[in-house]
């Protein structure tokens, strides 16, 4: 399932044409099938588990943008939060209204805005980029997290963009072409199913899962992939082979960056509500930072497939069990001590985690590569750094 | 190419059999044999009302309190007959006030129920703001800021967090703590909350040519030491407090230790109990608490009545949560009833009754109510109290309801 290798014929060993055709089929297939039970999802399951496929297909999103910039370009970054604000906010300012006398607004048009918080959120991470481009490791780790701080404080001060703590803003409710993703519009039936809200965001963010996906994996296996690794082992080796290293750098953080934006402008989206937090912890705080992190890292650091199996688990967890527990009574306790769907998976995500590191430094993505029956060669080093 | 048959039958096989389980969902709404419109949730012998509550998160104890007093209402209700022929039922879920589970457990829970008797926390309130006006749900939120006063089917059960300030300053006015012309602190936590309660106090500064120094915290702030010296040094008068308690005990501390000694007002949410048993206990003489919802052990025949049901029949360590889940179920019983009589049980009939709801009482346990005004708080009555370890449950009357003069004048965000 995972071929985020580098295709370097020299360290390919010796397969028989034949059946790496073969194993490509299968891959395809394999692909192409998880796509079309992803596009049938809806029509079977109720609008709960589409929520709940929606908040793990954000995490998809965001995780591949961080596992690029951590697992491919070596650095780390612990900001992911900060961008997912500016893509959430930079959408529903893009977007909204412009005679709200409350609050700023362009009036849009939102997929022209949806693009928009994509390129604001870039371009705020290469902004950042006299700063990633001097640090690394947990250096760059500590600065970046100051940019959480500055968005907890803009969010709250900069009233007129992000509608403030007390109320937020409604973001303007998605449309492609005139065509709305609410319960609004035409009258859509799919094989017996109102296809209404739930199930339109479900197509829109499995396109946009889809698209952030094609897109990693083809800078992962091309010169700026390349580029990037060359970067995170060896700086002045890049540098020698003639890479442009703060140029690679400042580029993965801006890359990074766009694909939180990008998550930001779907958070929204699944909210229905831009409201910017009342302390360090909440939608856009340290804690979803670190959720990010334990994503690409359970999923293998660097891997792009992995990141969206992360995403599953971190921020899929919580919600299945939440709505598996309401449906069958299970952790039905209460006051102190009580075991609940929050704590459980809290405690099953921290193990992971643990788990992962202690077992299998590769994360998800390395057990994915052993079982599959793919021949390529690990990355080299693709953990630790 | 051949390989590829396998995959596009079983994508066939799969979108055909799709037209399955989701299909046909429609909301009955017939009439039933005694003329009565049902809608969602309410079948012919029950109604099904949601909570969505906190069990595991920050607010867990007052979260189970509100579910206890909410369960409480529902036997006495259903003992008494219940509505239209039909009991009373509870679907009780936990979203750890977090608002990203609250978002994937609304839709689930939606589909069963009339409307809920218990929508805990601001940032749940916050996320599910259109789905309730969407789907025409009414709902009790546990949290009461009038900026939530917009949304028509949000039934705020006591009066908001700005009229709780401008009734406290009046008090404090009345009591010769504060004059025309002095100064004044509060400090809020910048958030729904806080920001509601600061509203009040600039609304009361302006009546009275205050002059407020604003000091904004963030609800992970518990060292309040720097603040009321600050405080200390603008020569404030008195102190408002839109806080957790955590940082109600660390001001209070403060304004001991520092010989400040002015008197101290805060809101509903300010004071917990346990603070009576916390290094801040001897600093707590100079709080004034001004709430719409009785404490836990109030001198009322009706909270007497609540207290006695709640010790038979749980065993936790009872809060001010009871009574309020037990009053919200009482207004709930009061709509419900209304649209009994109109023969209306459906969501839509509910917001009618809700609105026909011009005075609902709760036997004090909450100031009564009158719904009949959107956009407008549905009391702008408060009582006063003091922390005082030797009543029962922590908290002694200083005043019984009343409404300032302030509070009758001022215009809350959303009022018409």
């Amino acid at each position: 399932m995972s071929d985020t290798a580098v295709k370097s014929p020299a360290a390919a060993p010796p397969t028989p044409p034949a059946k790496r055709d073969r194993t490509r089929l299968v891959k395809a297939l394999l692909w192409i099938g998880l796509l079309v039970v992803l596009l049938a999802i809806p029509l079977y399951l109720d609008a709960a588990w589409l929520k709940a496929g929606q908040y793990m297909m954000i995490g998809g999103v965001g995780a591949i943008g961080l596992t690029l910039l951590v697992g491919q370009a070596g650095q780390l970054s612990l900001a992911h939060a900060f961008f997912l604000l500016a893509g959430a906010t930079g959408y529903t300012v893009l977007s909204g209204p412009t005679d709200d006398e409350r609050v700023f607004g362009l009036g849009l048009d939102p997929a022209l805005s949806l693009a928009g918080a994509v390129v604001i959120a870039a371009l705020l991470g290469l902004a950042f980029a006299p700063v990633s481009g001097r640090l690394r490791g947990i250096y760059l780790g500590v600065a970046s997290l100051s940019l959480v701080f500055l968005g907890l404080y803009l969010g709250q001060s900069a009233e007129t963009l992000t509608g403030g703590t007390s109320t937020g803003r409604t973001p303007e409710p998605f449309s492609l072409f005139g065509f709305p993703f609410t319960n609004e519009g035409p009258e859509i039936e799919l094989m017996g199913v109102p296809i209404r809200q739930a199930e339109r965001l479900w197509y829109l963010f499995l396109l946009l899962t889809v698209l952030a996906f094609v897109v990693a994996r083809a800078a992962v296996s091309s010169r700026i992939g390349r580029s990037w690794r060359a970067v995170r082992d060896n700086e002045a080796a890049a540098s020698v082979m003639g890479v442009n290293v703060t140029r690679a750098k400042a580029g993965a953080f801006a890359v990074s960056s766009a694909y939180a934006g990008l998550a930001g402008a779907m958070t929204v989206l699944w909210f229905d509500i831009l409201k910017p937090d009342e302390s360090e912890f909440g939608t856009y705080g340290i804690n979803i930072s670190i959720a990010f992190l334990a994503m690409v890292i359970i999923g293998g650091l660097g891997s792009v497939p992995g990141a969206l199996v992360g995403a599953l688990i971190v921020n899929g967890l919580p919600q299945v069990l939440s709505l598996y527990s309401a449906d069958l009574g299970w952790f039905s306790g209460t006051g102190d001590g009580a075991l609940t769907p929050i704590l459980v998976s809290s405690f099953v995500y921290g193990a992971a985690i643990i788990l992962v590191v202690l077992f299998e430094p590769g994360g998800l993505a390395a057990i994915g590569r052993r079982i599959t029956p793919s021949k390529k060669p690990h990355l080299p080093e693709e953990q630790g750094k | 190419m051949k390989r590829m048959y396998p995959a596009v039958a079983l994508a066939a096989v799969l979108v055909l059999s799709a037209c399955s389980t989701k299909a046909g969902d429609s909301g009955s709404s017939g009439a039933d044999g005694s003329g009565v419109k049902a809608g969602k949730g309410v079948t012919a012998s029950e109604i099904t009302l949601g909570v969505m509550t906190d069990k595991t998160g920050v607010f867990k104890n007052l979260g189970l309190g509100i579910t206890q007093g909410n369960e409480l209402w529902a036997k006495d209700f259903n003992a008494a007959g219940g509505a239209c022929g039909r009991q009373v039922k509870l679907e009780t879920v936990d979203h750890g006030y977090k608002a990203d589970t609250a978002k994937t457990l609304y839709p689930q829970i939606e589909p069963k129920v009339l409307g809920f008797v218990q929508l805990l926390g601001s940032p749940v309130v916050a996320a599910l703001k259109q789905n309730i006006a969407s789907d025409k749900t009414v709902a009790a939120p546990a949290s009461w800021s009038s900026e939530l006063l917009d949304n028509p089917y949000v039934m705020i059960v006591g009066t908001t967090y700005d009229l709780e300030i401008i009734d406290g300053l009046s008090y404090f006015q009345e009591q010769g703590l504060v004059k025309d012309g002095d100064t004044i602190g509060h400090v809020y936590i910048d958030g729904e909350y806080g920001k509601n309660g600061l509203r009040g106090s600039q609304f009361y500064a302006e009546k009275h040519n205050l002059t407020v120094k604003e000091v904004k915290i963030t609800s992970t702030d518990n060292d309040l030491t720097n603040i009321v010296t600050g405080l200390k040094g603008d020569g404030v008068k008195a102190i408002v407090l839109t806080t957790t308690p955590a940082q109600t005990g660390s001001a209070l501390a403060a304004n001991k230790a520092l010989g400040l000694n002015v008197p101290v007002l805060g809101n509903n949410p300010v004071f917990d109990p346990v603070l009576l048993k916390s290094p801040a206990a001897n600093a707590l003489d100079k709080l004034t608490i001004v709430a719409s919802s009785v404490p836990f052990s109030a001198d009322l025949p009706k909270a007497k009545d609540v207290a006695a049901k709640y010790k038979a029949a749980y065993k936790e360590t009872p809060n001010g949560g009871i009574p309020y889940g037990y009053a919200v179920g009482e207004v709930w019983g009061a709509v419900l009833k209304k649209a009994c009589e109109n023969k209306d049980l459906t969501r839509d009939g509910i917001a009618a009754a809700l609105k026909q709801t011009t005075s609902a009482s709760t036997e004090d346990l909450v100031a009564a109510l009158d719904f009949s005004k959107a956009g407008t708080p549905a009391t702008r009555q408060v009582y006063a109290a003091t922390p005082d370890a030797s009543a029962e449950g922590g908290v002694r009357y200083v005043k019984p309801l009343f409404e300032a003069p302030e509070a009758k004048e001022y215009v809350a965000p959303h009022q018409k």
